[in-house]
């Protein structure tokens, strides 16, 4: 074991260099793969533990009726279904509204309550994170709206409904499943003056918030559905909204999963070229070494403990990078807790944890040793009296395959083609290098002409439908409603698309879409496959409810709402995120054979130039209480997507800072090995009269065939799967197929830009050239 | 009166080791001609080799100048001097230095290339240099690790030779080989020399020393004596003897 030691810091002195990369290669791959098993394996469980301390519920229902009846029923309902573990109910106000967000608008459902009754309910609890004893008389607001605009102590916008109230913010709280316009439910708490008073101004309606914990958090999704259809069946034109444990869980957690998953997939790219690069110098090893080798093998060292030594050195040096990495993770996670935060709204504290620690350093051990192995295992076909004659070339010897005698390619060219093709290992690491860097590149070029740049592409997948305005109005003014829009000439296009909940016969709620005319859509997209309903018995389905049900396009449905049933051919699959994957798309006529449509809402495209807001403004004071509400969808999005587009701009910088720092080291590591194989050669071209400048030049172009090759088929290959594997992360959130732009000419600039990087690192990193003198040749006077 | 090719005054070199100056060439002042075959002499640690990869400006030297016509080598730079080195020099080296990963023809041509553009005349003259030197095109086309040290010091002789250089460098030329394919080299060495090519061999090897016509003997770092052996011919016991006294009277 001592003379293994020895011989292992032995061989780290002689690779200084080299081993300093192999180092910061682990310690970025573990660094990344803690980051990513924290996140996977604790994350989300952060969601469970806030659950059980505030005693959550798993489904909430906000019903617009808060009389003794209501409260009966809701009662009579939860206690006869077996799946019930405990309940309560709330005194409550609901009412659509909206305030200013991160430059944009919160458009959600709002539950008010008072502070007192929050605090003290037995199920569905708030805790209350920050407040200040000088504020007594204004709102609570989730913690997930804490910017610098809605602070403690500032005043803040609400229109509930289309009616303005302004507050003071008192504080800010943490609500697991209406705390977020995730949630479908966001809860407001007011302070017992204020609530008193919008109870007096009657803007909201007042309702029963329910809240029910059940027995297995598993089936929120089918309770959910019950109790929303017992409600509408005792009270079919009953205004109510709920939401489920699942349905929350996923959609509070969305960022958290894309970023995972990038996180994980950087993470085991970064790992590949780490094991690449540590194959490749085992094997420069054993052919540099092979007379040591052969030594130690001619005095009695067994090939099983000379691949040992080898183990030894890497696996200690890995797993010492790796603990650092991990180590370094826990700076790095705060800020990227931050980032989650600010789109989960759920506090996270950071703490050590041992399993995703221990499993990091395992994944790493574990690959860097058998990586090891395998490499090293020929060692055991050396025999000592060969290696000592030095008898095994490394060269080949097969063919001269760049003669310069024939070849028309210029001096340092052909010399640089020589080098290029007798090193197939370096060409490989290059490659693989060369293919993540470039799929980087371009999912970097994706994200920023699809969610930084214009996120539209992206609402337009992950929403679906969007258009300048959407005004809501009862069914008795609709008719008026749509005369009036017909003679306004700043209205360019006006279509039905009102969304309603349905239930499947045989699975759980679906949130419908309903419009009058598919054709007039603004995302023609919507339907990814098959067609748009057209006719009253046709209905399109998410694909991701289609595959958990096994269902086919054509494939007959039933779907029931008020009361009755209709059978439904699925004419096609939708890929929108609302209602995570469960929802459909109906004709009206199609909804009309389940019952009428109580309100409608309309999207509108406006004139380039009109003022979206005082639009709105006029309509809703045009016909009054009939307007139901109006949303600057513009604005709504501007709001819900200023979270995604600041994680997406921090996803895209840190990716690609680490790939280029990555590509660095293994240039850097490739140069050091070239340099140090190539010494000799250096030194009799140096002799011959090659400058400093030639020699340099022509480092860097004998890597350039690699660097050239891989990034052209690495960018190709990447634009063709970036889309399926962009989809694969959107999975849970039901996006089957994204159908994102690539956008080429980005994309080719990317491509040229990473040779060059390529070719201006390999140039600067081989500057050590002009430290080899030719004199080095000078042997004995 | 012979063309003067090459000049130092006051050469003197000096290498720090372990942080102690060792001062291994001593204020040399020396005119190198045209035609004429050179031999350094001395013993191990003299300053043969140091003195030559000064001359050939494959080393600075610490004080002093060398001039090359009436250019002073040096005060180049080291591209300067690779580019002196590529245009007027050839050389020839003990470890013979052919490079592994090329054949004996590329390696030639890879120093030629780096003057030459018209590749079919660089090709020809390696060919006949090749012809001239006893190589195969077969053996041509061989690796170094493909053939025996007295062809590789016969390639590296074509590589010296093929930008036809001012001063042909040749550093213990048969230091590697055995007796035989020694004497080969010799000959071949001392063929060119008479066809006009300049010369400059260290050497510590008298049999080899015999095939110069000036022999300078170098001790400590300085010329300690310098012997004019004329013309050289085969088996001309004469000048053996000359050379054997002034090596005697060097202290050999």
């Amino acid at each position: 074991m001592q003379k293994g030691i020895i011989l292992v810091r032995s061989n780290l002195r002689k690779a200084k260099g080299q081993t300093a990369s192999i180092v910061m290669l682990i310690l970025l791959a573990s660094l990344m793969l803690n980051l990513w098993l924290m996140l996977s394996m604790d994350y989300k469980q952060n969601f469970d533990r806030n659950h059980s301390r505030l005693n959550a519920e798993h489904v909430t229902l906000t019903a617009d009726d808060d009389s003794d009846e209501m409260w009966d029923f809701l009662s009579r309902t939860n206690e006869e279904d077996g799946r019930m573990a405990e309940f309560s109910l709330t005194h409550a106000m609901h009412m659509v509204g909206s305030f200013e967000y991160h430059s944009g608008e919160i458009n959600s459902e709002l539950v008010f309550l008072e502070k007192e009754t929050a605090l003290t309910r037995p199920v569905g609890k708030i805790e209350i994170l920050e407040d200040n004893s000088k504020y007594t008389s204004g709102i609570y607001m989730p913690v997930l709206y804490k910017s610098e605009e809605i602070a403690i102590g500032k005043q803040i916008e609400l229109f509930v409904g289309s009616n303005k109230k302004s507050y003071t913010v008192c504080g800010f709280f943490n609500s697991l499943m209406a705390g977020s316009h995730n949630c479908s439910i966001t809860e407001m708490i007011l302070t017992e003056d204020q609530y008193r008073k919008l109870e007096e101004e009657g803007y909201a309606p007042k309702a029963v918030l329910c809240s029910v914990r059940i027995k297995d958090k598993a089936e929120s999704e089918d309770y959910e559905s019950m109790l929303k259809n017992e409600v509408s069946l005792r009270y079919p034109d009953l205004r109510m909204e709920s939401n489920s444990y699942t349905s929350v869980f996923q959609s509070r957690y969305i960022s958290q999963m894309i970023c995972s998953g990038i996180i994980s997939a950087m993470a085991f790219f970064i790992l590949l070229i780490a094991l690449v690069v540590i194959a490749s110098n085992i094997i420069n090893y054993i052919g540099e070494n092979m007379r040591n080798l052969g030594a130690l093998k001619a005095v009695g060292y067994r090939s099983r403990q000379l691949i040992g030594l080898l183990l030894l050195q890497f696996t200690g040096i890995s797993l010492t990078a790796a603990m650092a990495g991990a180590g370094l993770s826990y700076c790095l996670f705060p800020y990227l807790n931050q980032m989650m935060i600010s789109q989960t709204g759920i506090p996270y504290q950071v703490r050590f944890l041992p399993l995703p620690f221990f499993a990091s350093l395992g994944i790493l051990a574990g690959a860097v040793s058998l990586t090891v192995v395998s490499a090293a295992w020929r060692i055991k076909r050396i025999e000592p009296v060969t290696a000592l004659r030095q008898g095994i070339q490394t060269h080949s010897f097969k063919r001269n395959q760049v003669p310069l005698e024939q070849t028309k390619a210029p001096l340092q060219l052909a010399l640089a083609l020589k080098t290029t093709l007798s090193g197939v290992k370096h060409n490989i690491i290059i490659g693989v290098t060369m293919l993540v860097l470039s799929l980087v590149v371009v999912f970097a070029g994706l994200m920023v002409e699809n969610v930084i740049a214009d996120i539209s592409p992206f609402i337009q997948l992950i929403v679906g439908e969007t258009a300048d305005s959407c005004i809501n109005v009862t069914a008795e003014a609709e008719e008026e409603f749509k005369r009036e829009l017909s003679r306004d000439k700043r209205v360019e296009k006006a279509y039905l698309y009102t969304s309603l909940e349905v239930r499947h016969v045989d699975g759980v709620g679906l949130m419908a879409t309903i419009c009058d005319d598919f054709t007039r859509v603004n995302n023609k997209h919507g339907v990814f496959q098959g067609k748009f309903p057209k006719y009253d018995n046709e209905i399109a389905i998410s694909a991701k409810y289609a595959g958990e049900k096994k269902l086919e396009i054509g494939n007959e449905i039933t779907i029931t709402a008020n009361g009755k049933a209709a059978d439904y051919i699925i004419s096609g699959f939708t890929q929108t995120s609302n209602n995570l994957g469960k929802d459909c798309l109906l004709t009206r006529a199609g909804y009309e054979r389940l019952g009428e449509l109580q309100n409608t809402s309309y999207y509108l495209n406006l004139e380039e130039n009109t003022d979206i807001d005082d639009f709105n403004s006029e309509i809703k004071n045009r016909f009054g209480a009939q307007v139901n509400a109006v949303i600057n969808i513009e604005s709504v999005i501007a709001g819900a997507s200023s979270v995604y587009v600041s994680l997406m701009t921090v996803i895209v910088i840190v990716v690609l800072l680490l790939s280029v720092i990555v590509t660095a080291f293994v240039l850097y590591l490739l140069v050091r090995t070239m340099l140090g194989n190539k010494k000799r050669d250096y030194g009799i071209l140096k002799a011959l009269g090659f400058t400093t400048g030639q020699l340099i030049l022509q480092t860097a172009l004998s890597f350039m065939p690699a660097v050239i090759s891989s990034t052209i088929a690495g960018i190709a290959a990447s634009s063709v799967i970036i889309n399926p594997l962009t989809s694969v992360f959107l999975k849970n959130i039901g996006i089957v197929e994204c159908t994102f732009t690539v956008p080429a000419g980005y994309t080719v600039a990317a491509g040229i830009g990473i040779i060059v990087f390529a070719f201006a690192a390999a140039c600067l990193l081989s500057i050590k050239i002009r430290k080899i003198a030719p004199r080095t040749l000078l042997t004995g006077e | 009166m012979k063309d003067i090719v090459l000049k130092t005054d006051n050469l003197s070199k000096s290498f720090s080791s372990g942080g102690v100056m060792q001062h291994v060439l001593k204020n040399i002042s020396l005119k190198l001609y045209r035609g004429d075959f050179t031999v350094i002499m001395g013993a191990s640690g003299a300053g043969k080799s140091t003195l030559l990869y000064a001359l050939s400006g494959m080393d600075t030297p610490s004080i002093g100048k060398i001039t090359f016509g009436d250019r002073v080598i040096s005060e180049m730079n080291q591209d300067e001097l690779a580019i002196f080195r590529r245009d007027h020099c050839g050389f020839v080296f003990q470890q013979i230095y052919l490079m592994d990963g090329m054949s004996v023809m590329d390696n030639v041509l890879s120093a030629g290339l780096l003057v030459h553009r018209n590749k079919k005349a660089l090709a020809a003259r390696a060919e006949e240099l090749f012809a001239s030197v006893g190589i195969s095109k077969e053996t041509q086309k061989k690796f170094p690790a493909q053939i025996s040290g007295g062809e590789a010091q016969r390639a590296g002789i074509v590589r010296g030779l093929i930008n036809s250089p001012e001063i042909l460098f040749a550093d213990e030329p048969t230091g590697a080989l055995n007796s035989k394919t020694g004497l080969d080299v010799l000959d071949m060495l001392t063929k060119f020399n008479e066809q006009g090519q300049s010369m400059v061999m260290v050497t510590h090897d008298m049999r080899s020393a015999r095939r110069g016509n000036r022999i300078l003997y170098l001790k400590d770092g300085v010329i300690l004596g310098e012997c004019d052996l004329g013309k050289y011919v085969h088996g001309d016991r004469a000048r053996h003897e000359k050379l054997s006294a002034f090596l005697e009277e060097m202290g050999w």
